[in-house]
Formats: structure tokens, C-alpha cells, sequence
């Protein structure tokens, strides 16, 4: 097990919570350290209790656990809201002179520091949070220049003068510790290493991805926890050529993305929560238009607006199933942030080869934790796109028919139609939500209609037996324990392995980022004593899907408390599920 | 594009199904006709149609075309021009499409400018499902989910574009082959968003607003020397005025900046390379 300092800063929303957090995050960033880190938040812009949590280690980590090391503690609900993460080694940093008196437990070490009072030497009370970062620099024995970097990051293009006043802040509370307290009794000594790293959440993978991709045009509506992607795509697709709209609705978000789509460029909107019920309308005009377009969904808790800052894998119905009448489609659900970046990719060059809907499921916990990896990670040497048919005007000729009109919906043998965008000569055609035939118009006809709903199942067919639709697969492959989960989990299931090892408990985790199509588990689950389904949801949705699949009940492991898994729970909780006699339903 | 194109390169093959006499066969022929003369040809024109016997209209003419879900034409279109500035854009929609379902739409595509027309045909009825109210239904106006009319007043589109801000605004009459055509004609070559409510008479199901009803009461503002379209107050009182039935072109702003030109957003954006952007390592780079 990696040693790791878990650390944290919390507060009122509006104190500075997150800048302060990613602040120290970059800091360890750029000292060669591992960052996995977490947020708990609520949807306000002030008041209310909010912290960001760091774990840290030189070697690789992919979750959060129960456990806190370094508190900064700017309220006392900060105090109470993490007192059973805390223990006696443990030290809570705090600001005695302001108006609340902090109630630390005894077995803790209280570092009391005048944040404010130093802010205010060093320039100015808004650096109080600052100071405090230099105090922990100090508890941890972590090299107060490694800050100074990431402060010149944070404030570089506020000028010079802030970013000395910020340091200088940092200084002041580093050096506070040092002349006030002996805390080496906590044995805090942080490593650094010479390697380079790059700290990112799972939506701006997602952002990073489709600009890679070619994605040029981007629609959306402002949602928790979507936005971010919408922000990332502004501030950078303008630069490649291309554009994000903000929409009136998401009804408009994802018509004026299918426009864009159905224009030539590849398009992606992203939304969460009731927005995506919104943009069901319009999933199946994607589909039978034979558009290709890519939908984000960053899952968060439901249902109705549900806990809009809380983490629930609760879409994965309705990325399945959702819409009126049968819509064909794909579904990608990454397991980790790099996978945020790579299954973005990989869902527009699957939208454009079997030009169909492809949703793309991340969630919450995802889209707000930051972690390091190595740049290699994301070689955007290895990025490939593949446009499927998309003809030029040389190949309009073979897919006109004996009058001359141009067959965009022509019944292949793979049921991929040829795709030609408008400006295209000879190549003018119309498509329709209404069923229609080659040509793209209305019938109601027995034959087109057969004709096309099986040509649009014949892509999906296609689809099944030309790409890969693989699982991840960490620990044992021959145990008799048998774990499989999609989407974020995996970074926590893969810790827990290590926990389990520990007790002597032999597990096979298996995480499955294709949720439609998706592999066939039969064989798996039919060698193992036990097969769990582990999801951030009440009702087991994707462990439905996979005792319908195998014909067989499997047990499962529920979380819907609106925060994600943590190494060390489920640890405990596979160890117990495994003791379980019955298969819970 | 080719300079010989004639305004039946719009027209497919496909014999329309609308009523005989319904007022939106003078409306498409009227679109067509200006597209054409607009030095459009079917290649690189995109119409995008709503749902209703309006949205029919995509079928009935030749260029590419998508007929969409109800009330979303305006977003569906605002699409297609932002990824290709290069393509000549048009929605059609209804009155039910237009400003009920899709009213929020319309308000924000009129404020938005994307350039672009959006031709309205209004009958001032639901007629693909046989006779209900719709948006512009008189408020007597009986139907058989109305018995007694809405009993609420008909939005008025004009005035509804005008408090969006729309920068072209417009009006015609389908049975008015010439005056129609001009009218549309200006509004694709209007810097913005052009749009046209037609006065497109449902013969089936609307005994009020009949082709009789607007030819002896319809004003054409080409002829009132007072009106100046470019001229906000001028405007607003011909589209608050309740009293009469105008055609012509009530407001149009020469300062119109389209959306592409205030966002820069010049690209044909179906062009990618067969990769990553070449400097897309700096991408990753930001992240140290």
C-alpha cells in the first residue's frame, strides 16, 4: 500500500475552498507526487460547508479514503463534518483569533495559525487561505518552492506583484509553524521525485478528447457537473476553427449540436440531470436521421433535481433505453479520467463510423476529481480518427439511384449508408424523423419501413463484431471472487485489491467501460464462486443488465448516499457481501 | 455554384400532399424562386422544416434537407450554419411550430441573429391534426378542442420578434406570388436573422382567415409612403397596429451584425485533419 498524506481545506462556499485546494494539489503536482483529490459541495455560491481533499503519494493512486491527516479548517463544521476521518495523528490547522473557538478533540493536534493577521502583513486578508497552505507546507515537510510554482501559476497573470504577496503569505505561515510548534512527533516528511506530471478532472479529459478528436462545434445548456466541459471548450475550440454555443434550453442544445452534426462537423453537447431527460426527445431523430452525434451524459443524483452536486451512477436506464420507439445507439461509460480522454475519441469515430447516436456516460465524482498522470498518458500522437463513409463528390456516382437522387439511408450489407454533407455536388437529400426510405422520405410503406429498421440493426450488428468491446481486468484472474463494475469505481476497486490481498481475500475485478454493446460476462461469471456488482446507484440497473445477459442473479453492492466509493469501504464491503449466503435482490 | 440555376432545380419529384389550394404551395414556390434568384443552387443550400403540413416542405423540394422534431427547426438550423457558414440556410416551419412548441426557440434565434431565413407559414390553425386552435387563432375561433374560441388573445409574431430584437422582420401574403417572393428574397439577403410570417390560408379547416379575407384587407407597405423600415418606431406601429393586415417588410436594422461576424466563427468546420490538431501536446501541456 502507497504511504499517503490525506489532506484537506474546508469552509464556507465563497471562502476560496477550490482555488485554495487545486492550489495545493498543483504544489505537489510539480513536486513529482501522485494527487488523487475529492470535493464536497453543495449547489450554492455562499454559505453552507464545502472542502477539497487531496491524497497524495509518490506512487499511483485512484481513490479517496477514509482517512485525514492535514486539516485547514476555516469553520467549525469543518471540524465536526470530518471528525470520524480524523485520528491521533493527525493535525487540524485553524485560525484562533477569529470568532469562532474551535472545538478540536484532544487526542488532534490543534495547530492554531493568525491566518488573517498574516495575510494582512503579507498584503491583504483574502491571502488568509494561503497562509494556511504554508502552514501545512511546514506540518508535512513539504518544500515550500513547490508552492511558490503553482502559485506563479495560479496568479501569473495578475501580475507580478500578487503572486510575491501571495508567496510572501505562504512564507509567513510556514514560518509561524516553525517558530511555534514541534510537530515532527506527527512524523509528516513528504517525498518528492523527478517526475512530470499533469493534474486534470474527468471533464476537461472529456474536453481535451473531442478537441482532439476534430469535435469543432459544441451546444450545450449550463448544468452541474456538465458545465465545466462547456467551459473548457470555450475557452480552447476557437483556436482549432471551431465554436461553442450557449443554448436556451437543452431541447435546443442538442438540436442546434445535431445541426452541426448533420452539417459536417463533428458535434458534441454535453448536460446531467434533467437536462438529459430533455434531450430525449430528441435521441431518436439522431438516430433514424443516421446522424452522427456524440451526448455527454456527467451523471449526478436523481431523480428530478435530485442532489445536483452528488454522485449517482442512476442514468444508465435511460442512456439504455431511453426515448419512444426503438433507438439504436452505443454507450460508453470511461472508468477513469485518462479513459474520460480515450472513450471521448474512440465516441466520435464509432458516432461517425456507424453514423448512430453515442452516448457517452461519465458522472460526477469523475467530472470533479483532479489527479495526475503521467503526459504521456494522453499522446496525442496516438489520437486516430476515422470519418466511416463520408464520400467525396468522385463517389457520389455509385450511391445515386436511376433517377440521379442520392440514397443516404441505402440498405448495405453492413447497414452504413453512405454520408454526404451539404456542399457536396449531386449529392442534395433530405432526412426525416419520420420513418423513410433510401432517399430519405417519408414512407409508411411495410417494406421500406422492415428495410430500414433492420438496416439501422444491421449497423449495430456490424458494430458488435468489428470493434472491441472489451472489460478492464485488474487483480486475480483466477479467483473465485468475481467484481465487476462500470464507470468510475474502477480507481477504488482496484485500491481495494490491495486492502483484500492484506486479509487474504483473492479477487477478480472486471470494469466495463462499454455498457451497449457490451461484452458477454457468462463465461466469467459462471468460473467464479461469487460474482458482485458493484454501482453508485439504489436498484442495481447495470447488475440487471448482466443477470439478464447470463441468466444467473448475482449479488450486489449499492451505494446512493451521493458519494462515491471509497478503497478502504469497499474493501469491507466486498469482504462481507462475499460472506453473504443468499444472492441479495 | 452554377449561374443557370432555375427556381424548379428546388422542386423534387416528390407531388405534394397538401390540400388542393392550400396557401403553402404559393409559399414554397415563392422560397424557391428566391433561392434561386439569390444565386442558391441545391447543393449548397440547407433547408431545415418543422413538424406539420409546413414541415412537408422538405420533402417537396430538392436540396439538403432535414425535417426535425417538433418546434426545434430554429435550433436545428442555427446548427447547420454555425458549422458551415458556406451554406445557404432556411427553416420552414408553422404557426403551432413556430410560435407555440417552439416559441421559446424563436425568441432566442431571433435575438441571436444567426443568418439565416425562417419562413413561417401561418394559417392560423393546426391542420395536419384537423382543426385544432394554434398560436394565432383568433380568440373566438371555434375548434373542436375550443369550442368557444381559445378565448385568449393570438400572439403576435412580429411584435414578439421585435421585443426579442430581432433585426429583420417581415410579412407576405402566399397567394401574392410576386410580393412574396421579393419579401423572402430580402430576407435571405438580410445580414441576420430574416424572418417571414406568410399568411398562408388553410382552405380545410380555417373558414375565417381565408385567401378572400386577406385580399380585401391586406395593406402593402411598399404603398404607405409614411412606413420606413429602417426606422424602429415606424415599425413598431404597424406591427402593435391590431387593426389592419400588412405585408412588406416592417423593420429591418442596417446595422445587422450576424452572429458569425460578432464570434469570428468563419470556419467550415467539417474540414478536420486525420489526427490530433498538430500543436494538440499543448493541450496537455496546460496541465502541469
Amino acid at each position: 500500500m502507497a504511504e499517503d498524506l490525506n489532506w484537506a481545506v474546508g469552509g464556507e462556499a465563497g471562502d476560496g475552498i477550490d482555488s485554495t485546494g487545486k492550489i495545493f494539489a498543483q504544489a505537489l503536482s510539480r513536486a513529482g507526487r501522485h494527487v488523487f483529490t475529492s470535493k464536497d459541495f453543495a449547489s450554492r455560491i455562499r454559505g453552507g460547508y464545502t472542502a477539497y481533499k487531496i491524497r497524495t503519494s509518490v506512487d499511483d493512486i485512484q481513490s479517496v479514503v477514509d482517512r485525514l491527516d492535514i486539516l485547514v479548517a476555516l469553520t467549525q463544521r469543518t471540524i465536526d463534518e470530518n471528525l470520524d476521518e480524523l485520528h491521533e495523528g493527525s493535525a487540524v490547522i485553524y485560525d484562533g483569533e477569529r470568532s469562532w473557538e474551535a472545538e478540536i478533540p484532544d487526542d488532534i493536534t490543534a495547530v492554531d495559525v493568525p491566518l488573517k493577521s498574516l495575510a494582512e502583513d503579507a498584503g491583504g486578508a483574502i491571502m488568509r487561505n494561503i497562509v494556511a497552505l504554508g502552514a501545512a507546507c511546514e506540518i508535512t515537510g513539504f518544500d515550500v518552492e513547490y508552492l511558490d510554482e503553482a502559485l506563479e501559476k495560479r496568479f501569473g497573470g495578475k501580475g507580478s506583484k500578487i503572486v510575491e504577496n501571495n508567496k510572501e503569505a505562504a512564507r509567513l505561515g510556514q514560518e509561524y509553524v516553525q517558530e511555534n510548534y514541534d510537530l515532527d512527533h506527527l512524523g509528516y516528511n513528504l517525498e518528492t521525485t523527478d517526475n512530470d506530471y499533469v493534474l486534470l478532472n474527468g471533464n476537461e479529459a472529456i474536453g481535451m478528447g473531442a478537441i482532439a478528436a476534430g469535435c469543432r462545434f459544441y451546444a450545450g445548456y449550463p448544468i452541474t457537473p456538465a458545465t465545466s466541459i462547456m467551459e473548457y471548450l470555450t475557452e480552447r475550440i476557437e483556436d482549432y476553427g471551431g465554436h461553442v454555443v450557449q443554448a436556451e434550453d437543452e431541447l435546443s442544445a442538442i438540436n442546434m449540436a445535431l445541426g452541426g452534426a448533420r452539417a459536417g462537423a463533428r458535434a458534441m453537447t454535453a448536460t446531467s440531470g434533467a437536462g438529459i431527460d430533455l434531450m430525449t426527445e430528441t435521441f431518436g431523430l439522431v438516430a433514424t436521421s443516421e446522424t452522427p452525434l456524440v451526448i455527454t451524459d456527467v451523471q449526478r443524483s436523481g431523480p428530478s433535481t435530485g442532489m445536483p452536486t452528488k454522485q449517482e451512477q442512476g442514468d444508465l436506464n435511460m442512456a439504455l433505453y431511453g426515448g419512444h420507439g426503438e433507438v439504436p445507439r452505443f454507450v460508453i461509460a470511461p472508468t477513469t479520467i485518462t479513459e474520460c480522454f480515450w472513450k471521448t475519441i474512440e465516441a466520435f469515430n464509432i458516432a461517425e463510423k456507424y453514423q448512430t447516436p453515442v452516448f457517452l456516460v461519465s458522472d460526477l465524482a469523475m467530472s470533479v476529481t483532479e489527479q495526475t498522470f503521467p503526459p504521456e498518458a494522453f499522446d496525442m500522437d496516438e489520437v486516430e480518427i476515422d470519418r466511416g463513409k463520408l464520400v467525396d463528390e468522385d463517389e457520389v456516382d455509385e450511391w445515386l439511384d436511376a433517377q440521379g437522387r442520392f440514397r443516404a439511408h441505402a440498405a448495405t450489407e453492413d447497414g452504413v449508408s453512405p454520408r454526404a454533407i451539404p456542399g457536396t455536388t449531386d449529392a442534395a437529400h433530405m432526412t426525416t424523423g419520420l420513418e423513410h426510405d433510401e432517399l430519405g422520405r417519408r414512407t409508411e410503406e411495410e417494406d421500406e419501413r422492415v428495410q430500414q429498421v433492420d438496416k439501422r440493426n444491421r449497423k449495430v450488428e456490424t458494430a458488435k463484431n468489428e470493434e472491441d468491446w472489451d472489460y478492464r481486468e485488474f487483480g486475480d484472474a483466477d479467483a473465485d471472487n468475481l467484481i465487476i463494475s462500470w464507470g468510475s469505481n474502477e480507481g477504488a476497486l482496484v485500491e481495494a485489491l490491495g486492502y483484500l490481498e492484506e486479509d487474504g481475500i483473492d479477487v477478480r475485478v472486471i470494469s466495463v467501460p462499454y455498457i451497449f454493446p457490451r461484452p458477454d460476462l457468462t463465461e466469467e461469471i459462471e468460473a467464479a464462486d461469487e460474482a458482485i456488482v458493484v454501482e453508485c446507484n439504489a436498484n442495481g440497473q447495470f447488475a440487471d443488465v448482466i443477470e439478464h445477459d447470463v441468466l444467473t442473479r448475482v449479488k450486489r453492492i449499492n451505494k446512493y448516499t451521493g458519494v462515491r466509493f471509497k478503497a478502504d469501504e469497499l474493501a469491507e464491503e466486498i469482504t462481507n457481501k462475499i460472506a453473504e449466503e443468499v444472492p441479495a435482490q | 455554384m452554377s449561374s443557370d440555376v432555375r427556381f424548379t432545380d428546388f422542386k423534387s419529384d416528390k407531388q405534394p400532399t397538401w390540400c388542393p389550394g392550400c396557401g403553402d404551395f404559393g409559399t414554397m414556390n415563392g422560397m424557391m424562386k428566391a433561392l434561386a434568384e439569390t444565386g442558391n443552387d441545391p447543393d449548397n443550400t440547407f433547408v431545415v422544416a418543422g413538424i406539420g403540413c409546413s414541415g412537408k416542405i422538405g420533402t417537396y423540394m430538392h436540396s439538403y434537407a432535414l425535417h426535425g422534431v417538433h418546434g426545434r427547426a430554429l435550433p436545428l438550423a442555427t446548427g447547420v450554419k454555425m458549422a458551415r457558414p458556406d451554406i445557404e440556410v432556411m427553416a420552414a416551419g408553422g404557426d403551432g411550430d413556430g410560435y407555440s412548441i417552439g416559441a421559446g426557440h424563436f425568441v432566442h434565434a431571433v435575438r441571436r441573429n444567426v443568418d439565416m431565413s425562417y419562413v413561417v407559414m401561418d394559417n392560423r390553425i393546426y391542420g395536419l391534426t384537423k382543426g385544432q386552435a394554434s398560436p394565432t387563432s383568433r380568440s373566438d375561433f371555434e375548434t373542436s378542442t375550443t369550442p368557444e374560441g381559445p378565448k385568449q388573445p393570438p400572439v403576435n409574431p412580429l411584435a414578439l420578434a421585435l421585443a426579442s430584437g430581432a433585426s429583420f422582420i417581415a410579412q407576405s401574403f402566399a397567394s401574392d406570388a410576386l410580393r412574396h417572393q421579393e419579401i423572402v428574397k430580402e430576407a435571405i439577403e438580410h445580414d441576420g436573422f430574416g424572418f417571414v410570417n406568410v399568411f398562408s390560408p388553410c382552405v380545410t379547416f380555417n373558414d375565417v382567415d381565408t385567401y378572400d379575407y386577406f385580399r380585401d384587407n391586406l395593406v402593402d407597405l411598399q404603398e404607405e409612403e409614411d412606413h420606413d423600415p429602417t426606422d424602429y418606431e415606424s415599425a413598431k406601429e404597424v406591427i402593435l397596429d391590431s387593426d389592419k393586415e400588412y405585408q412588406g417588410v416592417m423593420y429591418q436594422d442596417e446595422n445587422s451584425v450576424p452572429y458569425h461576424e460578432q464570434h469570428g466563427v468563419t470556419e467550415n468546420m467539417s474540414d478536420i485533419p486525420d489526427g490530433a490538431p498538430d500543436d494538440a501536446m499543448d493541450l496537455v501541456r496546460e496541465f502541469y
